[in-house]
């Protein structure tokens, strides 16, 4: 029952925060842009976390997924069609279609193959946007269009002069994904991965069919990394080749651990402070990449279960 | 056309060569210790750039002979205070822990050798090209086949033929009992690690004599040494520098006749590989 | 008609012969015992029958069924579920949600997002009856983790009778135990075979679990079969007195 009054606790804080952020913001320092990469950032490490830390499955090549997102709602955008959701539909259709295809190659390994195979896959989109340039803008990325105001007839909103209403228009997207997540490792589906994280020998034999949950698993991940992505092109009017590399991948994986794998805000926790401390160091100093670098060392040397894991730890003791 | 070919298929194998070198290092790592070493193209730019710093007080030869092995003593020390903690932890960690230092290593290189293609050079005899015909025949080019050809025959008789080599390969199929034989897992780990890393500042200093000097020299390599990995098996070193040759003629061939998929070619190779193979070409049934 | 036969089935790896020819036949309600010293093939032939390794030769028909060559998941499904002897449970989730999965799995549900409310109710029930034959009740709550390894080796019987299987394969449930625990596993074993009339293959190196909760015991010896018959029969066996019992008592 405490535990129970804990989580709620906690849940009503963080949607509190979330909801106020763009009024205070500028309180502490912060801009609203900032916020809304938090969000976005949050909910690609969420995604990212759902099979890492709920299924168990380490992949280390998200960001090709968000980068498809981020392309194929620019290019939508750009070429197709100037309305911002059919951008964000397509955008992530082609990350589902390509974590479905991807997916079905790599299920049947594990562990740190898994790991390296999902690496090295990545790079092939990235070597796309960065190679075929007439379209994508190659290595100075995708530029000249912009997010355009959602018109639904009936309900009208400015989200591309008005970044509040952005900010909000995200935090939209963001809850029903979260909300969506969180049914599901609800649910019967969702213990089988939980499951299959424990101990994957012991589901097998319970008769659950791992790769095929696996795939799942990784599928609804990558739909909402892709979803993330879409997200991000929007905020910043630019897609970005780099939002395809491994170096991206590293990040939300990092965020992930930051935060506590186990625990269901920790990737938002985890998100916030990297996002904050990379807009800040890289404002700093031109060496942002060693701060970062030596930031990571020394998470996983000295903070490997995260901030999450070391207050819930403290509360067992 | 057969001469662009010819150049093109040449170019691809000691590409090919390169990779291998990468990857038979990532694989000794990965075998023995399973950490996939992020930072290893950053251990391959560090031997470049100690050799850049050696040059002008050894020459070229006492570059390439003492630069891979300061490398080496630098990647045990690393090993020694910052990947040992992992051992037996999450994969997850070690990927970390390396990419993060994959990226102190090159910001490293950049602030104290500046962003800039470095001038490195090779004695001249061996820039000039033996034949009219096949230009692209240079001296260093020969050599660096005969070198990495050699650097691979000793390792394999390293492996195959030594009390080390038969330790690291035991420990690999089973550290447990190696562990229990008496063998301290803990050195060999680190002199395994060593010899990895060596391999990679070896490659580094070639690699730097062809295609000039810079902080991301590392960085676009490591990539296509993953894939050799993966193409040639997980845990099959023979499989490994399979990999490594093939990815490279096939990019090399690729560049011909489009060139603008000559980078993407060697992942659709790996999808096609793991879509017949999952385990890879040589890789052994059930350990992965 | 016999619930499992096994006939005539071989296992080898390369030129090592694992299981060399054992056969044996379990009824509907049967508690048959498989015992044999270590490196005898006990563990090779239990990973034939529950479907990790495929034979060499020789067949497993199951409830009439040829299953020699069927995956461990479809075998499950038939109704054949298992136990490891290095106890495999799902350490960081409570009790409760270990049984769950096993009942949810069982039901049907593991492809659901969401469960009415009846649903919801029937795999309750189910997963506290398990609970209450087990003793477990009081610790449903608590980490499987956190818990000794004769409860942990209880949790795990219990997922898999939560699969409702018609044969139970159990593999030396009572390792690496002290007395104590032992007692107790054998006692849930009884009882499951008595209140359950529930079939069960179990492999033990202790002879004295055994010879008191098993109808017929096999004995293998290097692969192959020495002896098969009640334990009146096996114990006074001379075959199996001078490999088996000569060697434990030595």
């Amino acid at each position: 029952m405490d535990r129970q009054y804990q989580k709620y606790v906690g849940d009503f804080i963080i949607w509190s925060v979330l909801l106020t952020m763009p009024l205070w913001l500028h309180l502490v320092g912060g801009y609203t842009p900032l916020g809304t990469r938090v969000l976005i950032m949050a909910l690609a490490a969420m995604a990212l976390n759902f099979l890492l830390g709920y299924t168990g499955v380490l992949s280390f090549g998200h960001a090709a997924y968000f980068g498809l997102g981020a392309y194929g709602a620019g290019l939508t955008i750009k070429y197709l069609i100037p309305n911002t959701l059919a951008g964000m539909g397509v955008g992530l259709i082609v990350g589902i279609v390509a974590a479905a295809i991807i997916g079905l190659l790599i299920i049947r390994l594990r562990g740190i193959y898994f790991a390296m195979v999902t690496i090295a896959f990545g790079q092939v989109f990235y070597f796309i946007a960065y190679r075929w340039n007439n379209i994508t803008g190659g290595d100075d990325g995708l530029s000249g269009w912009s997010r355009q105001p959602i018109d639904l007839g009936f309900f009208k909103i400015d989200i591309l002069h008005d970044e509040k209403a952005f900010y909000y228009f995200v935090l939209f997207f963001f809850a029903i994904s979260v909300a969506i997540m969180a049914a599901i490792l609800r649910s019967p589906f969702g213990r089988t991965l939980l499951a299959i994280r424990e101990n994957e020998r012991r589901a097998r034999f319970l008769g659950i069919p791992i790769d095929r949950h696996v795939w799942m698993s990784w599928l609804i991940s990558c739909t909402f990394v892709s979803l993330a992505g879409t997200l991000y092109a929007l905020l910043n009017n630019f897609a970005d080749p780099h939002d395809l590399r491994w170096d991206q991948s590293g990040d939300f994986v990092m965020m992930a651990v930051l935060g506590g794998m186990r625990s269901f805000w920790g990737p938002l926790i985890g998100a916030a402070m990297f996002v904050v401390l990379q807009d800040y160091v890289s404002s700093m100093t031109s060496n942002w990449m060693s701060f970062i670098g030596l930031f990571f060392v020394l998470v996983v040397l000295f903070c490997p279960r995260g901030v999450l894991g070391i207050i819930r730890r403290r509360q067992v003791q | 056309m057969t001469q662009l070919i010819l150049y093109n298929v040449f170019n691809g194998l000691i590409i090919g060569a390169f990779y291998a070198l990468m990857a038979l290092g990532l694989s000794l790592i990965l075998n023995l210790s399973g950490v996939i070493n992020f930072a290893h193209g950053g251990f391959l730019a560090i031997g470049a750039y100690f050799a850049f710093a050696l040059i002008p007080f050894v020459g070229f030869w006492g570059a390439l002979l003492i630069a891979p092995i300061l490398t080496a003593l630098l990647g045990g020390v690393i090993e020694r205070i910052l990947i040992r903690p992992l051992y037996g932890r999450d994969p997850l960690y070690g990927l970390l822990l390396t990419f993060g230092l994959a990226f102190i290593i090159e910001d490293g290189t950049r602030k104290i050798w500046g962003p800039q293609t470095l001038p490195f050079s090779v004695p001249e005899w061996m820039s000039t090209p033996l034949s009219a015909n096949y230009f692209f025949l240079t001296g260093y080019r020969l050599f660096m086949v005969a070198l990495v050809t050699v650097a691979v025959i000793v390792l394999f008789v390293v492996l195959n033929r030594t009390r080390l080599g038969m330790r690291i390969r035991a420990g690999t199929l089973d550290l447990e009992t190696v562990s229990v034989l008496g063998v301290n897992v803990r050195i060999l780990r680190s002199v395994n690690f060593g010899l990895g890393i060596y391999l990679a500042g070896l490659a580094g200093v070639l690699a730097a004599g062809m295609l000039g000097l810079q902080p991301t020299i590392g960085t676009d390599l490591i990539m296509p040494s993953f894939v050799a990995i993966i193409v040639g098996g997980l845990g099959s070193l023979p499989g490994t520098l399979v990999g490594g040759l093939l990815i490279g003629v096939a990019s090399g061939v690729t560049s011909v006749f489009f060139p603008s998929a000559s980078e993407a070619v060697i992942y659709i190779m790996m999808g096609l590989v793991l879509l017949v193979r999952p385990r890879g070409l040589f890789g052994e049934e059930g350990r992965f | 008609m016999s619930l499992l036969r096994v006939e005539n089935i071989t296992k080898r790896f390369g030129s090592l012969v694992a299981v060399g020819g054992a056969s044996l036949t379990v009824e509907p309600g049967q508690l048959y015992a498989v015992i044999g010293p270590n490196g005898a093939g006990k563990t090779t032939f239990f990973n034939l029958i529950s479907g990790f390794l495929t034979p060499t030769s020789g067949r497993i028909i199951f409830n009439e069924e040829d299953v020699t060559n069927l995956l461990p998941a479809k075998r499950v499904w038939r109704g054949m579920a298992r136990t490891f002897q290095i106890t495999e449970v799902f350490p960081e989730l409570s009790v409760f949600e270990n049984l769950q999965i096993a009942v949810e799995t069982a039901s049907g549900f593991r492809l659901r997002m969401r469960l009415s409310p009846s649903e919801k109710q029937k795999v309750c029930a189910r997963t506290e009856e398990l609970l209450e034959i087990s003793g477990l009740s009081p610790k449903a709550r608590r980490l499987v983790g956190e818990l000794s390894h004769g409860d942990q080796r209880a949790i795990e019987i219990m997922m898999a009778l939560a699969l409702n299987p018609r044969l139970l394969l159990l593999d030396e449930p009572t390792a690496g135990m002290g007395d104590q625990e032992t007692h107790d596993i054998t006692q849930l074993i009884r009882r499951l075979h008595r209140d359950q009339k529930l079939a069960m293959v179990l492999i033990e190196h202790d002879m004295r679990v055994v010879l008191h909760l098993a109808e017929r015991i096999m004995v293998l010896a290097e692969g192959c079969m020495l002896a098969e018959g009640t334990p009146k029969e096996v114990t006074s066996n001379e075959a199996v007195q001078s490999a088996y019992l000569g060697t434990a008592a030595a």
